[in-house]
Order: C-alpha cells, then structure tokens, then sequence
C-alpha cells in the first residue's frame, strides 16, 4: 500500500507544480529576472505578430506610422510565402526574403526610422529597461582594481628602490673595511669560479650580500653574510614597524685545525644568547647559562653569557674585550667561540649514526648603524682579529683541559647511547647483505663439492643461531 | 690591539665554496618566505581559475610578486615566472569570464 501511496503524492505533486507553470509564469519572471520584458515581448512576438506591430508602436511612440504599415504588411506576404513552398516553386524563394521577415530583425529597423521626427508637442516617452548590474560600465565601481593596480605600482617602486638603498649599503660597507680586510687576507672576494670573475661582494639576494676572505694565519677563511632588511619587499618593511628588525652583520671564521683550545663559549645581548642556546647543538650540549654575568664577568647589562669551562670564559672576557663590548653594546649582537661547532640541532636525530662533523669556529653578529656611518663598526672587525690571535695564545690549565676532555667523553656516549638500536640495526643488515653475497658467489661457482660443503656449514651455524641457549655449567670432577 | 706581523698567507688561500644545503630547508640562515609565497600564490591562482574569485587572482599576484622580491640569485628563475604567469592567468580570466567589478570577501 505505502508505494502506491507514495506515487500517488508524487504524482500529485508534479501536477502542481506543472499547474503553476502554467498558471503563473509572469509573476515569478516579474519578481527576480532582469529580462523579464525581453520575454515578454518574445512571447508575444512569436505568437501574434500583430501584437508585436502594436507592441513596437506603442513603445516607439513617434514615428511608428511607416513601422506599423511594414508589420502589418509582413505576415500577409509571408503567407503568399507559404504557398509557394507548398507547391515546391524554389526561383521564388527569395534569398534574402528573411530581411522582409519581421521575426528575423525584431525591432531592428525601428531604430532607423524613429530617430527623425521630432514632436515638439508630445513628450516622447522613453522606456529605459533594467538592465542587470554588471552591463553598466562605470569606472568608479572598479575602485578595488584601482586600489590593486596602484597597490601593484607601489610594490614594484618600492622593489627598486629598496634593492639600490641595499645594494648601496653594502657597498659602502665593504669600502670602508676593505683597507683593514686587505691587510689581513691575502684574497678577499671570491666567487667561487675558476677565474676569479668577480672579487668582491656576492649578492645572493636582494636583501643578502656575503663576501669570503682567506689566507691569513689562525684561519681558512672568513665569510660575512650581510643581512639587511628586505627593503626590496614593501610587506616585510610594513612587517617590520611592528618588530622593527636592523641591517646585520654575520661574520664565520673557520679556526685552524688544533689552533684554539678546546671549550665552548658565547656572549651576546640576552635575547640573542637565549635563541642559539637552544638552536646550536654546541651550544646545547656543552654550556650551561651563566647567572649573574654582570657581576661575574663585569659584561654590560642586557648581555648574556653562555659558558662551558669557566676559566677559559673569564680569559675570553678579559679587560680589552670587556671595554669594547661597553663601548659597542648596542652594536654587537653575538659572540660565539667553540670547538665543537656542527651547525644548527637536527630535528630527526634517529636517522644519523655518525656523530655530526665538527669545526672549530669563531662566529660574530654585529648590527650596522643606522644611519650608514659604517666608520663607527671598523673597529669590531678589529675585534675579531684580536680574538683570534688571543684564541692562538691562549692555553687552559690542567684542569680545565682535562674538564673539557670529560664533557667531550661524556656528549660522545650519550650520541652513542642515543643511536645504539639503530647502530645494531645497521650492522645486523650489513651482516645479511654479506651473507647472501657469499650465497651467491658459491652458488655461482660450479665445484658442487664446494657448494654442498657450504651448504652444510650454513646449515651447521643456522642451527647453532636457533638452538636454545643454554648456560654451560661446569661439573666438577669428583 | 693592533697587530705588527703580517698576517697574510698566500699559500693559505681556501677558495670559496657555496654552502651545499641551500634551497634545503633547516639550513642556518635560510628564508623561507620565498618558498611559501609560492605555494601561497599558487593556491590563490588554483582559488581564483576555480572558484571565480577575483580576489583570490589578485592576492596571488601580490604573493608572486613577494616571491620574486625576495627570491635568492642562485634560485630557479624558471619557478618564479612561472608562479606569476599563473597568477597573472588567473586575473584575467576571471575577468574574460566576468568583466564586472570585483566583490570583495567581506560583502557577498
């Protein structure tokens, strides 16, 4: 019963609504279709041509007379027209008899002929249809596009200006340092070419320039990394009056092989000190943070200091190197000296088995002057010289080398200890390759005395590998 | 401070080598933003062919534009001009489709 139910209601319902479209058709077009006149005159155009003629006329108001008289005239001809097809009279069949079809060009002539009289007396009545909303072409309605085009403009004059204030800066950078850098290095400015193409600065960006400078005693090579703020790119200049950031120096300098003695340390303005803490490994894993550093190393108010042989620390921060960081506090972001430098910490520290590579190096960040006077900064990369010479001479104590040992011991076991399942892991597959290549060579050979010998021996140790292990106890002879 | 001896050494010199985890994420001073503006204005192009969004077309010009700004030298030339051709393909065919003023996200 219930299907039959159901197919009923159904049915019902498709009778009403088809009930509707019929009955009602105007008053929905009315309510929300823009075309709704255009259908109109559609319908009533194709159905009762003598309605259109009025239709038009009425619309057109003036100068319908010669209109009316063509429309009306029209559907008679067509029905001549129609006779002749019937009778299959083709020379008749005009080919452009459908410009004398008035279905063909609805209104089209109308335009032509109502423009000339002009009736002073009555008013003509004008009939403006809606057109939809997008047809309208203002130009004040694109004012978004406008706002994006000039948005567009701005970033690109931004873009070349910011990329010369840049490329200027760094330039002045390395003239005024490049006396005192020729003094120390024997080549500064590398490409990295053969031929030396290009000595001077390399830009690696718009916002990074970096220059390498090698051939002097205590060190491989030295490379700066002038960071500067991305004044090529209006959004980060915009970012940056929120968390105004300054142009940067980073200076890299690869110590000679056994040159400085082993320890760990880092100064530098409190915030900077806490990020590396946590992002070198070095760091993380050999210093501790120092309380109290004003009091204990008489460093300036703001600096933190990142110790791992306290002795070696206090030697570092001598009297000289106490003043200049007084005396460039604002200048000077970090000092970081260590002979265990291997980078930044690694997040998957499962997947390597060799303890990470590690160098001896003296990294230094300096924040440039605002406004350009880079001679105020020569005297940090004096600094850093200076450094480096006093890491050449400088020697711990007994103990203080012999604490360093113990902290190298002691971060090697923990490296081993951390990767120990998957060291045993390894070496268990590289055990299995051997074998099986062993399979395959004896299996290859064509002496089966020696195949069968193997194969026995295999079979020997396989049982030896599944048997139970048992403890041996010795019984002692009576 | 000042140093007496010369310090140079000729027989010293290292040549300089490109460090070779750049483009790799995690290096030491990487940026990344150029990478993300990428995938950022890719997304907003797909967003603005798919979905008739004007503004989505226009967004990922800009985040195009911020990818080339801030691309390094050494990067691929061929992914940036590729990122704003879809970009600027995606603001004009959403007004070949529709040529009427854009409607902004918040009035709908």
């Amino acid at each position: 019963m219930r299907p039959v139910f159901a197919f009923l209601l159904l049915g019902l319902l498709c009778a009403c609504q088809l009930n509707n479209a019929n009955v009602n058709p105007e008053s929905e077009d009315d309510i929300d279709n823009d075309f709704a006149e255009f259908d109109d005159d559609f319908v009533e155009a194709s159905y009762d041509n003598s309605a259109t003629a009025e239709n038009a006329d009425s619309s057109k108001g003036l100068g319908g007379s010669v209109v009316s008289k063509e429309k009306v005239d029209a559907p008679v001809k067509r029905t001549v027209d129609n006779d002749d097809d019937d009778d299959g009279l083709v020379e008749n069949d005009d080919e452009f008899e459908h410009f004398q079809d008035e279905e063909e060009f609805e209104g089209y002539d109308a335009g032509d002929t109502m423009e000339p009289p002009i009736d002073q007396k009555t008013e003509p009545k004008l009939k403006i249809p809606n057109i939809p909303l997008h047809f309208r072409t203002h130009w004040d309605s694109y004012w978004m596009e406008m706002i994006m085009v000039a948005g567009l403009l701005a970033y690109f004059a931004n873009f070349f200006a910011g990329k010369a204030k840049n490329a200027r800066l760094a330039q002045l950078w390395f003239s005024t340092h490049k006396a005192l850098l020729d003094e120390n290095f024997a080549l500064v400015g590398d490409d990295g070419k053969v031929e030396n193409e290009n000595p001077g600065l390399i830009k690696e960006s718009e916002s990074l320039y970096t220059l390498w400078c090698s051939g002097r005693t205590c060190c491989e090579g030295m490379l700066v990394e002038l960071k500067m703020i991305k004044r090529q790119d209006l959004v980060s200049l915009v970012a940056g009056l929120m968390r105004p950031q300054l142009d940067q120096a980073h200076i890299k300098i690869e110590l000679s092989r056994g040159l400085m003695d082993t320890f760990v340390f880092a100064v530098g303005s409190k915030k900077t000190i806490t990020k590396v803490f946590k992002e070198y490994t070095d760091l993380t894993k050999f210093c501790s943070l120092v309380a109290k550093p004003e009091e204990r190393y008489n460093v300036p108010s703001g600096f933190g200091v990142l110790s791992e042989i306290p002795e070696a620390t206090s030697a570092i921060l001598e009297s000289r190197v106490i003043t200049a960081l007084n005396k460039y506090q604002s200048y000077i972001d970090y000092l970081h000296i260590s002979d265990q430098f291997s980078g930044q910490v690694q997040q998957e520290e499962g997947s390597t088995l060799k303890q990470p590579e590690t160098k001896a190096v003296l990294l230094a960040g300096f924040n440039l002057p605002k406004h350009a006077e880079m001679e105020t900064i020569k005297p940090l990369l004096l600094l850093i010289f200076y450094l480096m010479e006093r890491l050449k001479t400088y020697r711990m104590s007994k103990e203080g080398k012999s604490k360093a040992d113990k902290n190298r011991l002691r971060v090697e076991e923990e490296f081993l200890k951390s990767t120990h399942a998957a060291r045993a892991e390894a070496a268990a597959q590289r055990r299995e390759d051997k074998r099986k290549q062993e399979k395959e060579r004896v299996l290859a050979e064509d002496d089966p005395e020696k195949q069968r010998r193997w194969e026995l021996k295999e079979q020997k140790r396989q049982a030896k590998k599944n048997a139970p292990k048992m403890k041996r106890l010795a019984v002692k002879s009576l | 401070m000042s140093i007496t001896v010369d310090p140079r050494r000729k027989e010293k010199i290292i040549r300089y080598k490109a460090p070779k985890n750049q483009g790799q994420s995690g290096g030491a001073n990487e940026d990344m933003m150029p990478d993300y503006m990428n995938i950022l204005g890719m997304i907003f192009s797909m967003c603005g062919l798919m979905m008739k969004l004007k503004w989505c077309a226009w967004f990922a010009l800009y985040c195009s534009c911020i990818s080339f700004s801030s691309s390094r030298a050494s990067d691929d030339a061929k992914q940036v001009l590729s990122s704003f051709m879809l970009s600027v393909s995606a603001v004009v065919m959403s007004y070949l489709q529709n040529p009427a003023a854009m409607t902004p996200p918040w009035a709908s």
